[in-house]
């Protein structure tokens, strides 16, 4: 490593910075090491019996759409075309993987993004043939019997499943506001038994990331994300509501390609997916630079699809990959539709995203108090406050003040 | 000039010339800024995109103004401590003499005058600090704003090298957990400190027009002419 890669690497390893061309020891580097562990899965037992190839061919799909999928799936990793095939026998290789998915406070929102696609794509459908050991959501167990499967899947899988996480942690009132299971579990007792004995911990969705609309102001229940919770294991963070299943699959296939963790940004999420700004590959960012803006929802701006920046579009300062990737098999997503962003793979986005107000005009919680503050009225009332002590003080010093003798 | 007086130097031409920039500068990316924020006015001109581009015309000039002001107060900041003219941090060290003189100001400007036990001659103690407190707006405003504006180098390369996308993280990636965690808590710090720059430049001037009247020095030729008048000691 010379100089300046050192220097970068010890100061700016979790910039935003997506290095998309690694050179070519690195990618055969790296194919070695993902031929290796995918041989080592093919030699494993398979932990479900889910073929993909049977359920593409029950949807209609033929092995031409999988291969094209598997190529623009390399495609949305960064990786080189070369890594096509071993792509795809990673998707065929997904039911070795065991997966643990376990739901917390939240609304399911991911889970039913996924599931409830009436044309399910074949990202959606890869998720399907993972081998999904526990899931509240969708086994019929209930009770002891769902807890004891749980035990049986921890054990038997120790230290080689992934835990994915659905839903924040509440931690107010000794985290009563969520328990689970038979035995009254809080969330944050059984989130950190699971994600105890796991390979690594995937949270899915902005409320698993970051707390998400759980934890907005006033935060009632005390909900935080997964990464307050766990120390010590890989985490990986896929935000947005609902987090998009291309960013799922993504991330999983990574781990069964490599048996390690994508590169992440400083807030842990995949860079491959969350590396670059909505608003930098907007299909509306002509008119934003023109300054031809939707005024009100309907008007002669919004028939011509003109920027939504003063709708309260939250573009500029979000990072997903939405505008490249999009929703429900690329069909459209929010700002196509007319809405703009709002923020969701932020941060705190309820609280400071996610109004329909252009971005100056966004509450917050000024020094005076109180939420329902926008910075200019901060701001003027800052100036008010000073235009009135220096009146006075322009009005004493008239009435008062002693001019120096000449 | 009126008998019994003395005429002192108190900015040379280049800090006038700087001044200058500094104030016009700041007018032209509140303006601009405001914009950027909330545009505030339409363009519904019956041009094609390319001919209006209003956003990226204003953002442009932002941009450019910012830079610009950059740049000075990097020189104001080399000229605290080696300027051959006055050294202002010769000023704001808490020296008991510096205390004093500060204190004394303070009592000048609360009794309207009727108190004055300071040497106006030259940069007293309380205006120094004052304008050390204007630089550290602009040294916070230059982190944030570029903060803000790495946010569209993604990709780590700029026409000027991949050095400047990756100075600029290493420089102001502390700026998003310092405010609160989020972009948008940067982009709040940013507009609220203008608030507070606008007010700073309020009592500049009001103070230094009130000077000029109170004490008829002709102090707010110190800014024009780059002088002003002093009694002479009898």
């Amino acid at each position: 490593m010379d100089r300046r890669d050192a220097l970068m690497k010890m100061f700016s390893a979790k910039g935003v910075k997506v290095n998309t061309n690694r050179g070519e020891a690195y990618y055969s580097k790296l194919k070695e090491t993902m031929q290796k562990r995918l041989n080592e899965l093919r030699n494993a037992p398979a932990a479900s019996k889910v073929d993909i190839n049977k359920v593409l061919e029950a949807e209609g799909l033929t092995r031409r759409d999988f291969m094209k999928w598997a190529s623009a799936a390399c495609a949305a990793m960064m990786l080189p075309a070369s890594f096509t095939p071993l792509m795809a026998e990673a998707a065929e290789l997904m039911n070795r993987v065991p997966v643990i998915w376990i739901e917390l406070q939240d609304c399911a929102g991911n889970s039913e993004a996924i599931l409830r696609s009436d044309a399910p794509t074949i990202d959606e459908l890869i998720l399907e043939t993972i081998s999904l050991e526990f899931n509240e959501t969708l086994m019929a167990a209930a009770g002891h019997q769902a807890e004891e499967h749980l035990d049986e899947a921890m054990k038997t899988f120790a230290g080689k499943y992934l835990c994915v996480v659905e839903g924040s942690i509440p931690l107010h009132m000794d985290g009563q506001y969520g328990t689970i299971g038979a035995k009254g579990e809080t969330f944050e007792e059984h989130l950190l038994r699971v994600a105890g004995s796991s390979a690594a911990v995937v949270a899915v969705g902005t409320c698993a990331t970051f707390g998400g609309v759980p934890a907005a102001a006033p935060n009632p229940t005390g909900a935080v994300g997964v990464q307050d919770i766990v120390k010590g294991k890989p985490i990986i963070n896929i935000p947005a509501c609902p987090a998009n299943p291309a960013n799922i699959t993504g991330t999983i296939l990574h781990f069964v390609l490599t048996g390690q963790v994508p590169e992440l940004d400083h807030l842990n999420r995949p860079k491959f997916a969350f590396g670059y700004r909505i608003h930098d590959n907007c299909e509306r960012r002509a008119h934003f630079d023109a300054g031809e803006f939707v005024e009100a929802w309907g008007d002669e701006g919004a028939e011509n699809n003109w920027c939504l920046y003063k709708m309260g579009c939250k573009g500029p300062m979000t990072f997903n990959n939405c505008s490249v990737v999009r929703y429900n098999s690329g069909t459209n997503w929010p700002i196509g539709a007319g809405h703009g962003c709002i923020g969701c793979s932020e941060p705190q986005f309820w609280d400071k995203y996610a109004q329909e107000r252009p971005m100056a005009d966004t509450h917050f919680k000024a020094p005076t108090g109180g939420v329902e503050k926008t910075v200019d009225e901060f701001g003027l009332g800052l100036l008010t406050v000073a235009g009135i002590g220096i009146g006075i003080h322009a009005a004493i010093s008239a009435a008062a003040g002693k001019k120096e003798e000449v | 000039m009126k008998p019994g007086y003395k005429k002192v130097e108190r900015m040379t031409g280049f800090m006038r010339i700087n001044h200058w920039v500094v104030a016009i500068s700041m007018l032209a990316a509140v303006v601009t800024g405001l914009y950027i924020g909330h545009p505030y006015y339409q363009s519904l001109i019956a041009d094609p995109a390319v001919d209006k581009y209003v956003m990226a015309w204003n953002r442009w000039v932002h941009l450019m103004v910012a830079i610009i002001f950059d740049v000075s107060s990097i020189v104001i900041a080399y000229l605290y401590f080696f300027s051959r003219f006055e050294k202002p941090y010769k000023k704001i060290l808490p020296t008991g003499k510096n205390i004093k003189e500060f204190m004394a100001v303070i009592v000048n400007l609360l009794t309207f005058n009727r108190s004055k036990k300071f040497d106006s001659t030259h940069s007293d103690s309380f205006n120094t600090v004052y304008f050390l407190i204007f630089h550290a707006m602009l040294a916070w405003m230059l982190l944030t704003g570029l903060q803000l504006y790495v946010h569209g180098l993604e990709s780590g390369h700029s026409s000027i090298g991949d050095w400047w996308p990756w100075m600029l993280h290493f420089v102001t990636d502390w700026t998003i957990a310092f405010t609160g965690g989020t972009n948008m808590d940067v982009r709040i710090s940013h507009h609220t400190v203008m608030y507070s720059i606008i007010t700073w430049v309020m009592f500049h001037i009001y103070y230094q027009v009130w000077r000029t009247i109170f004490w008829k020095e002709g102090d707010i030729n110190i800014v024009f002419g780059g002088s002003k008048y002093v009694k002479e000691e009898k």
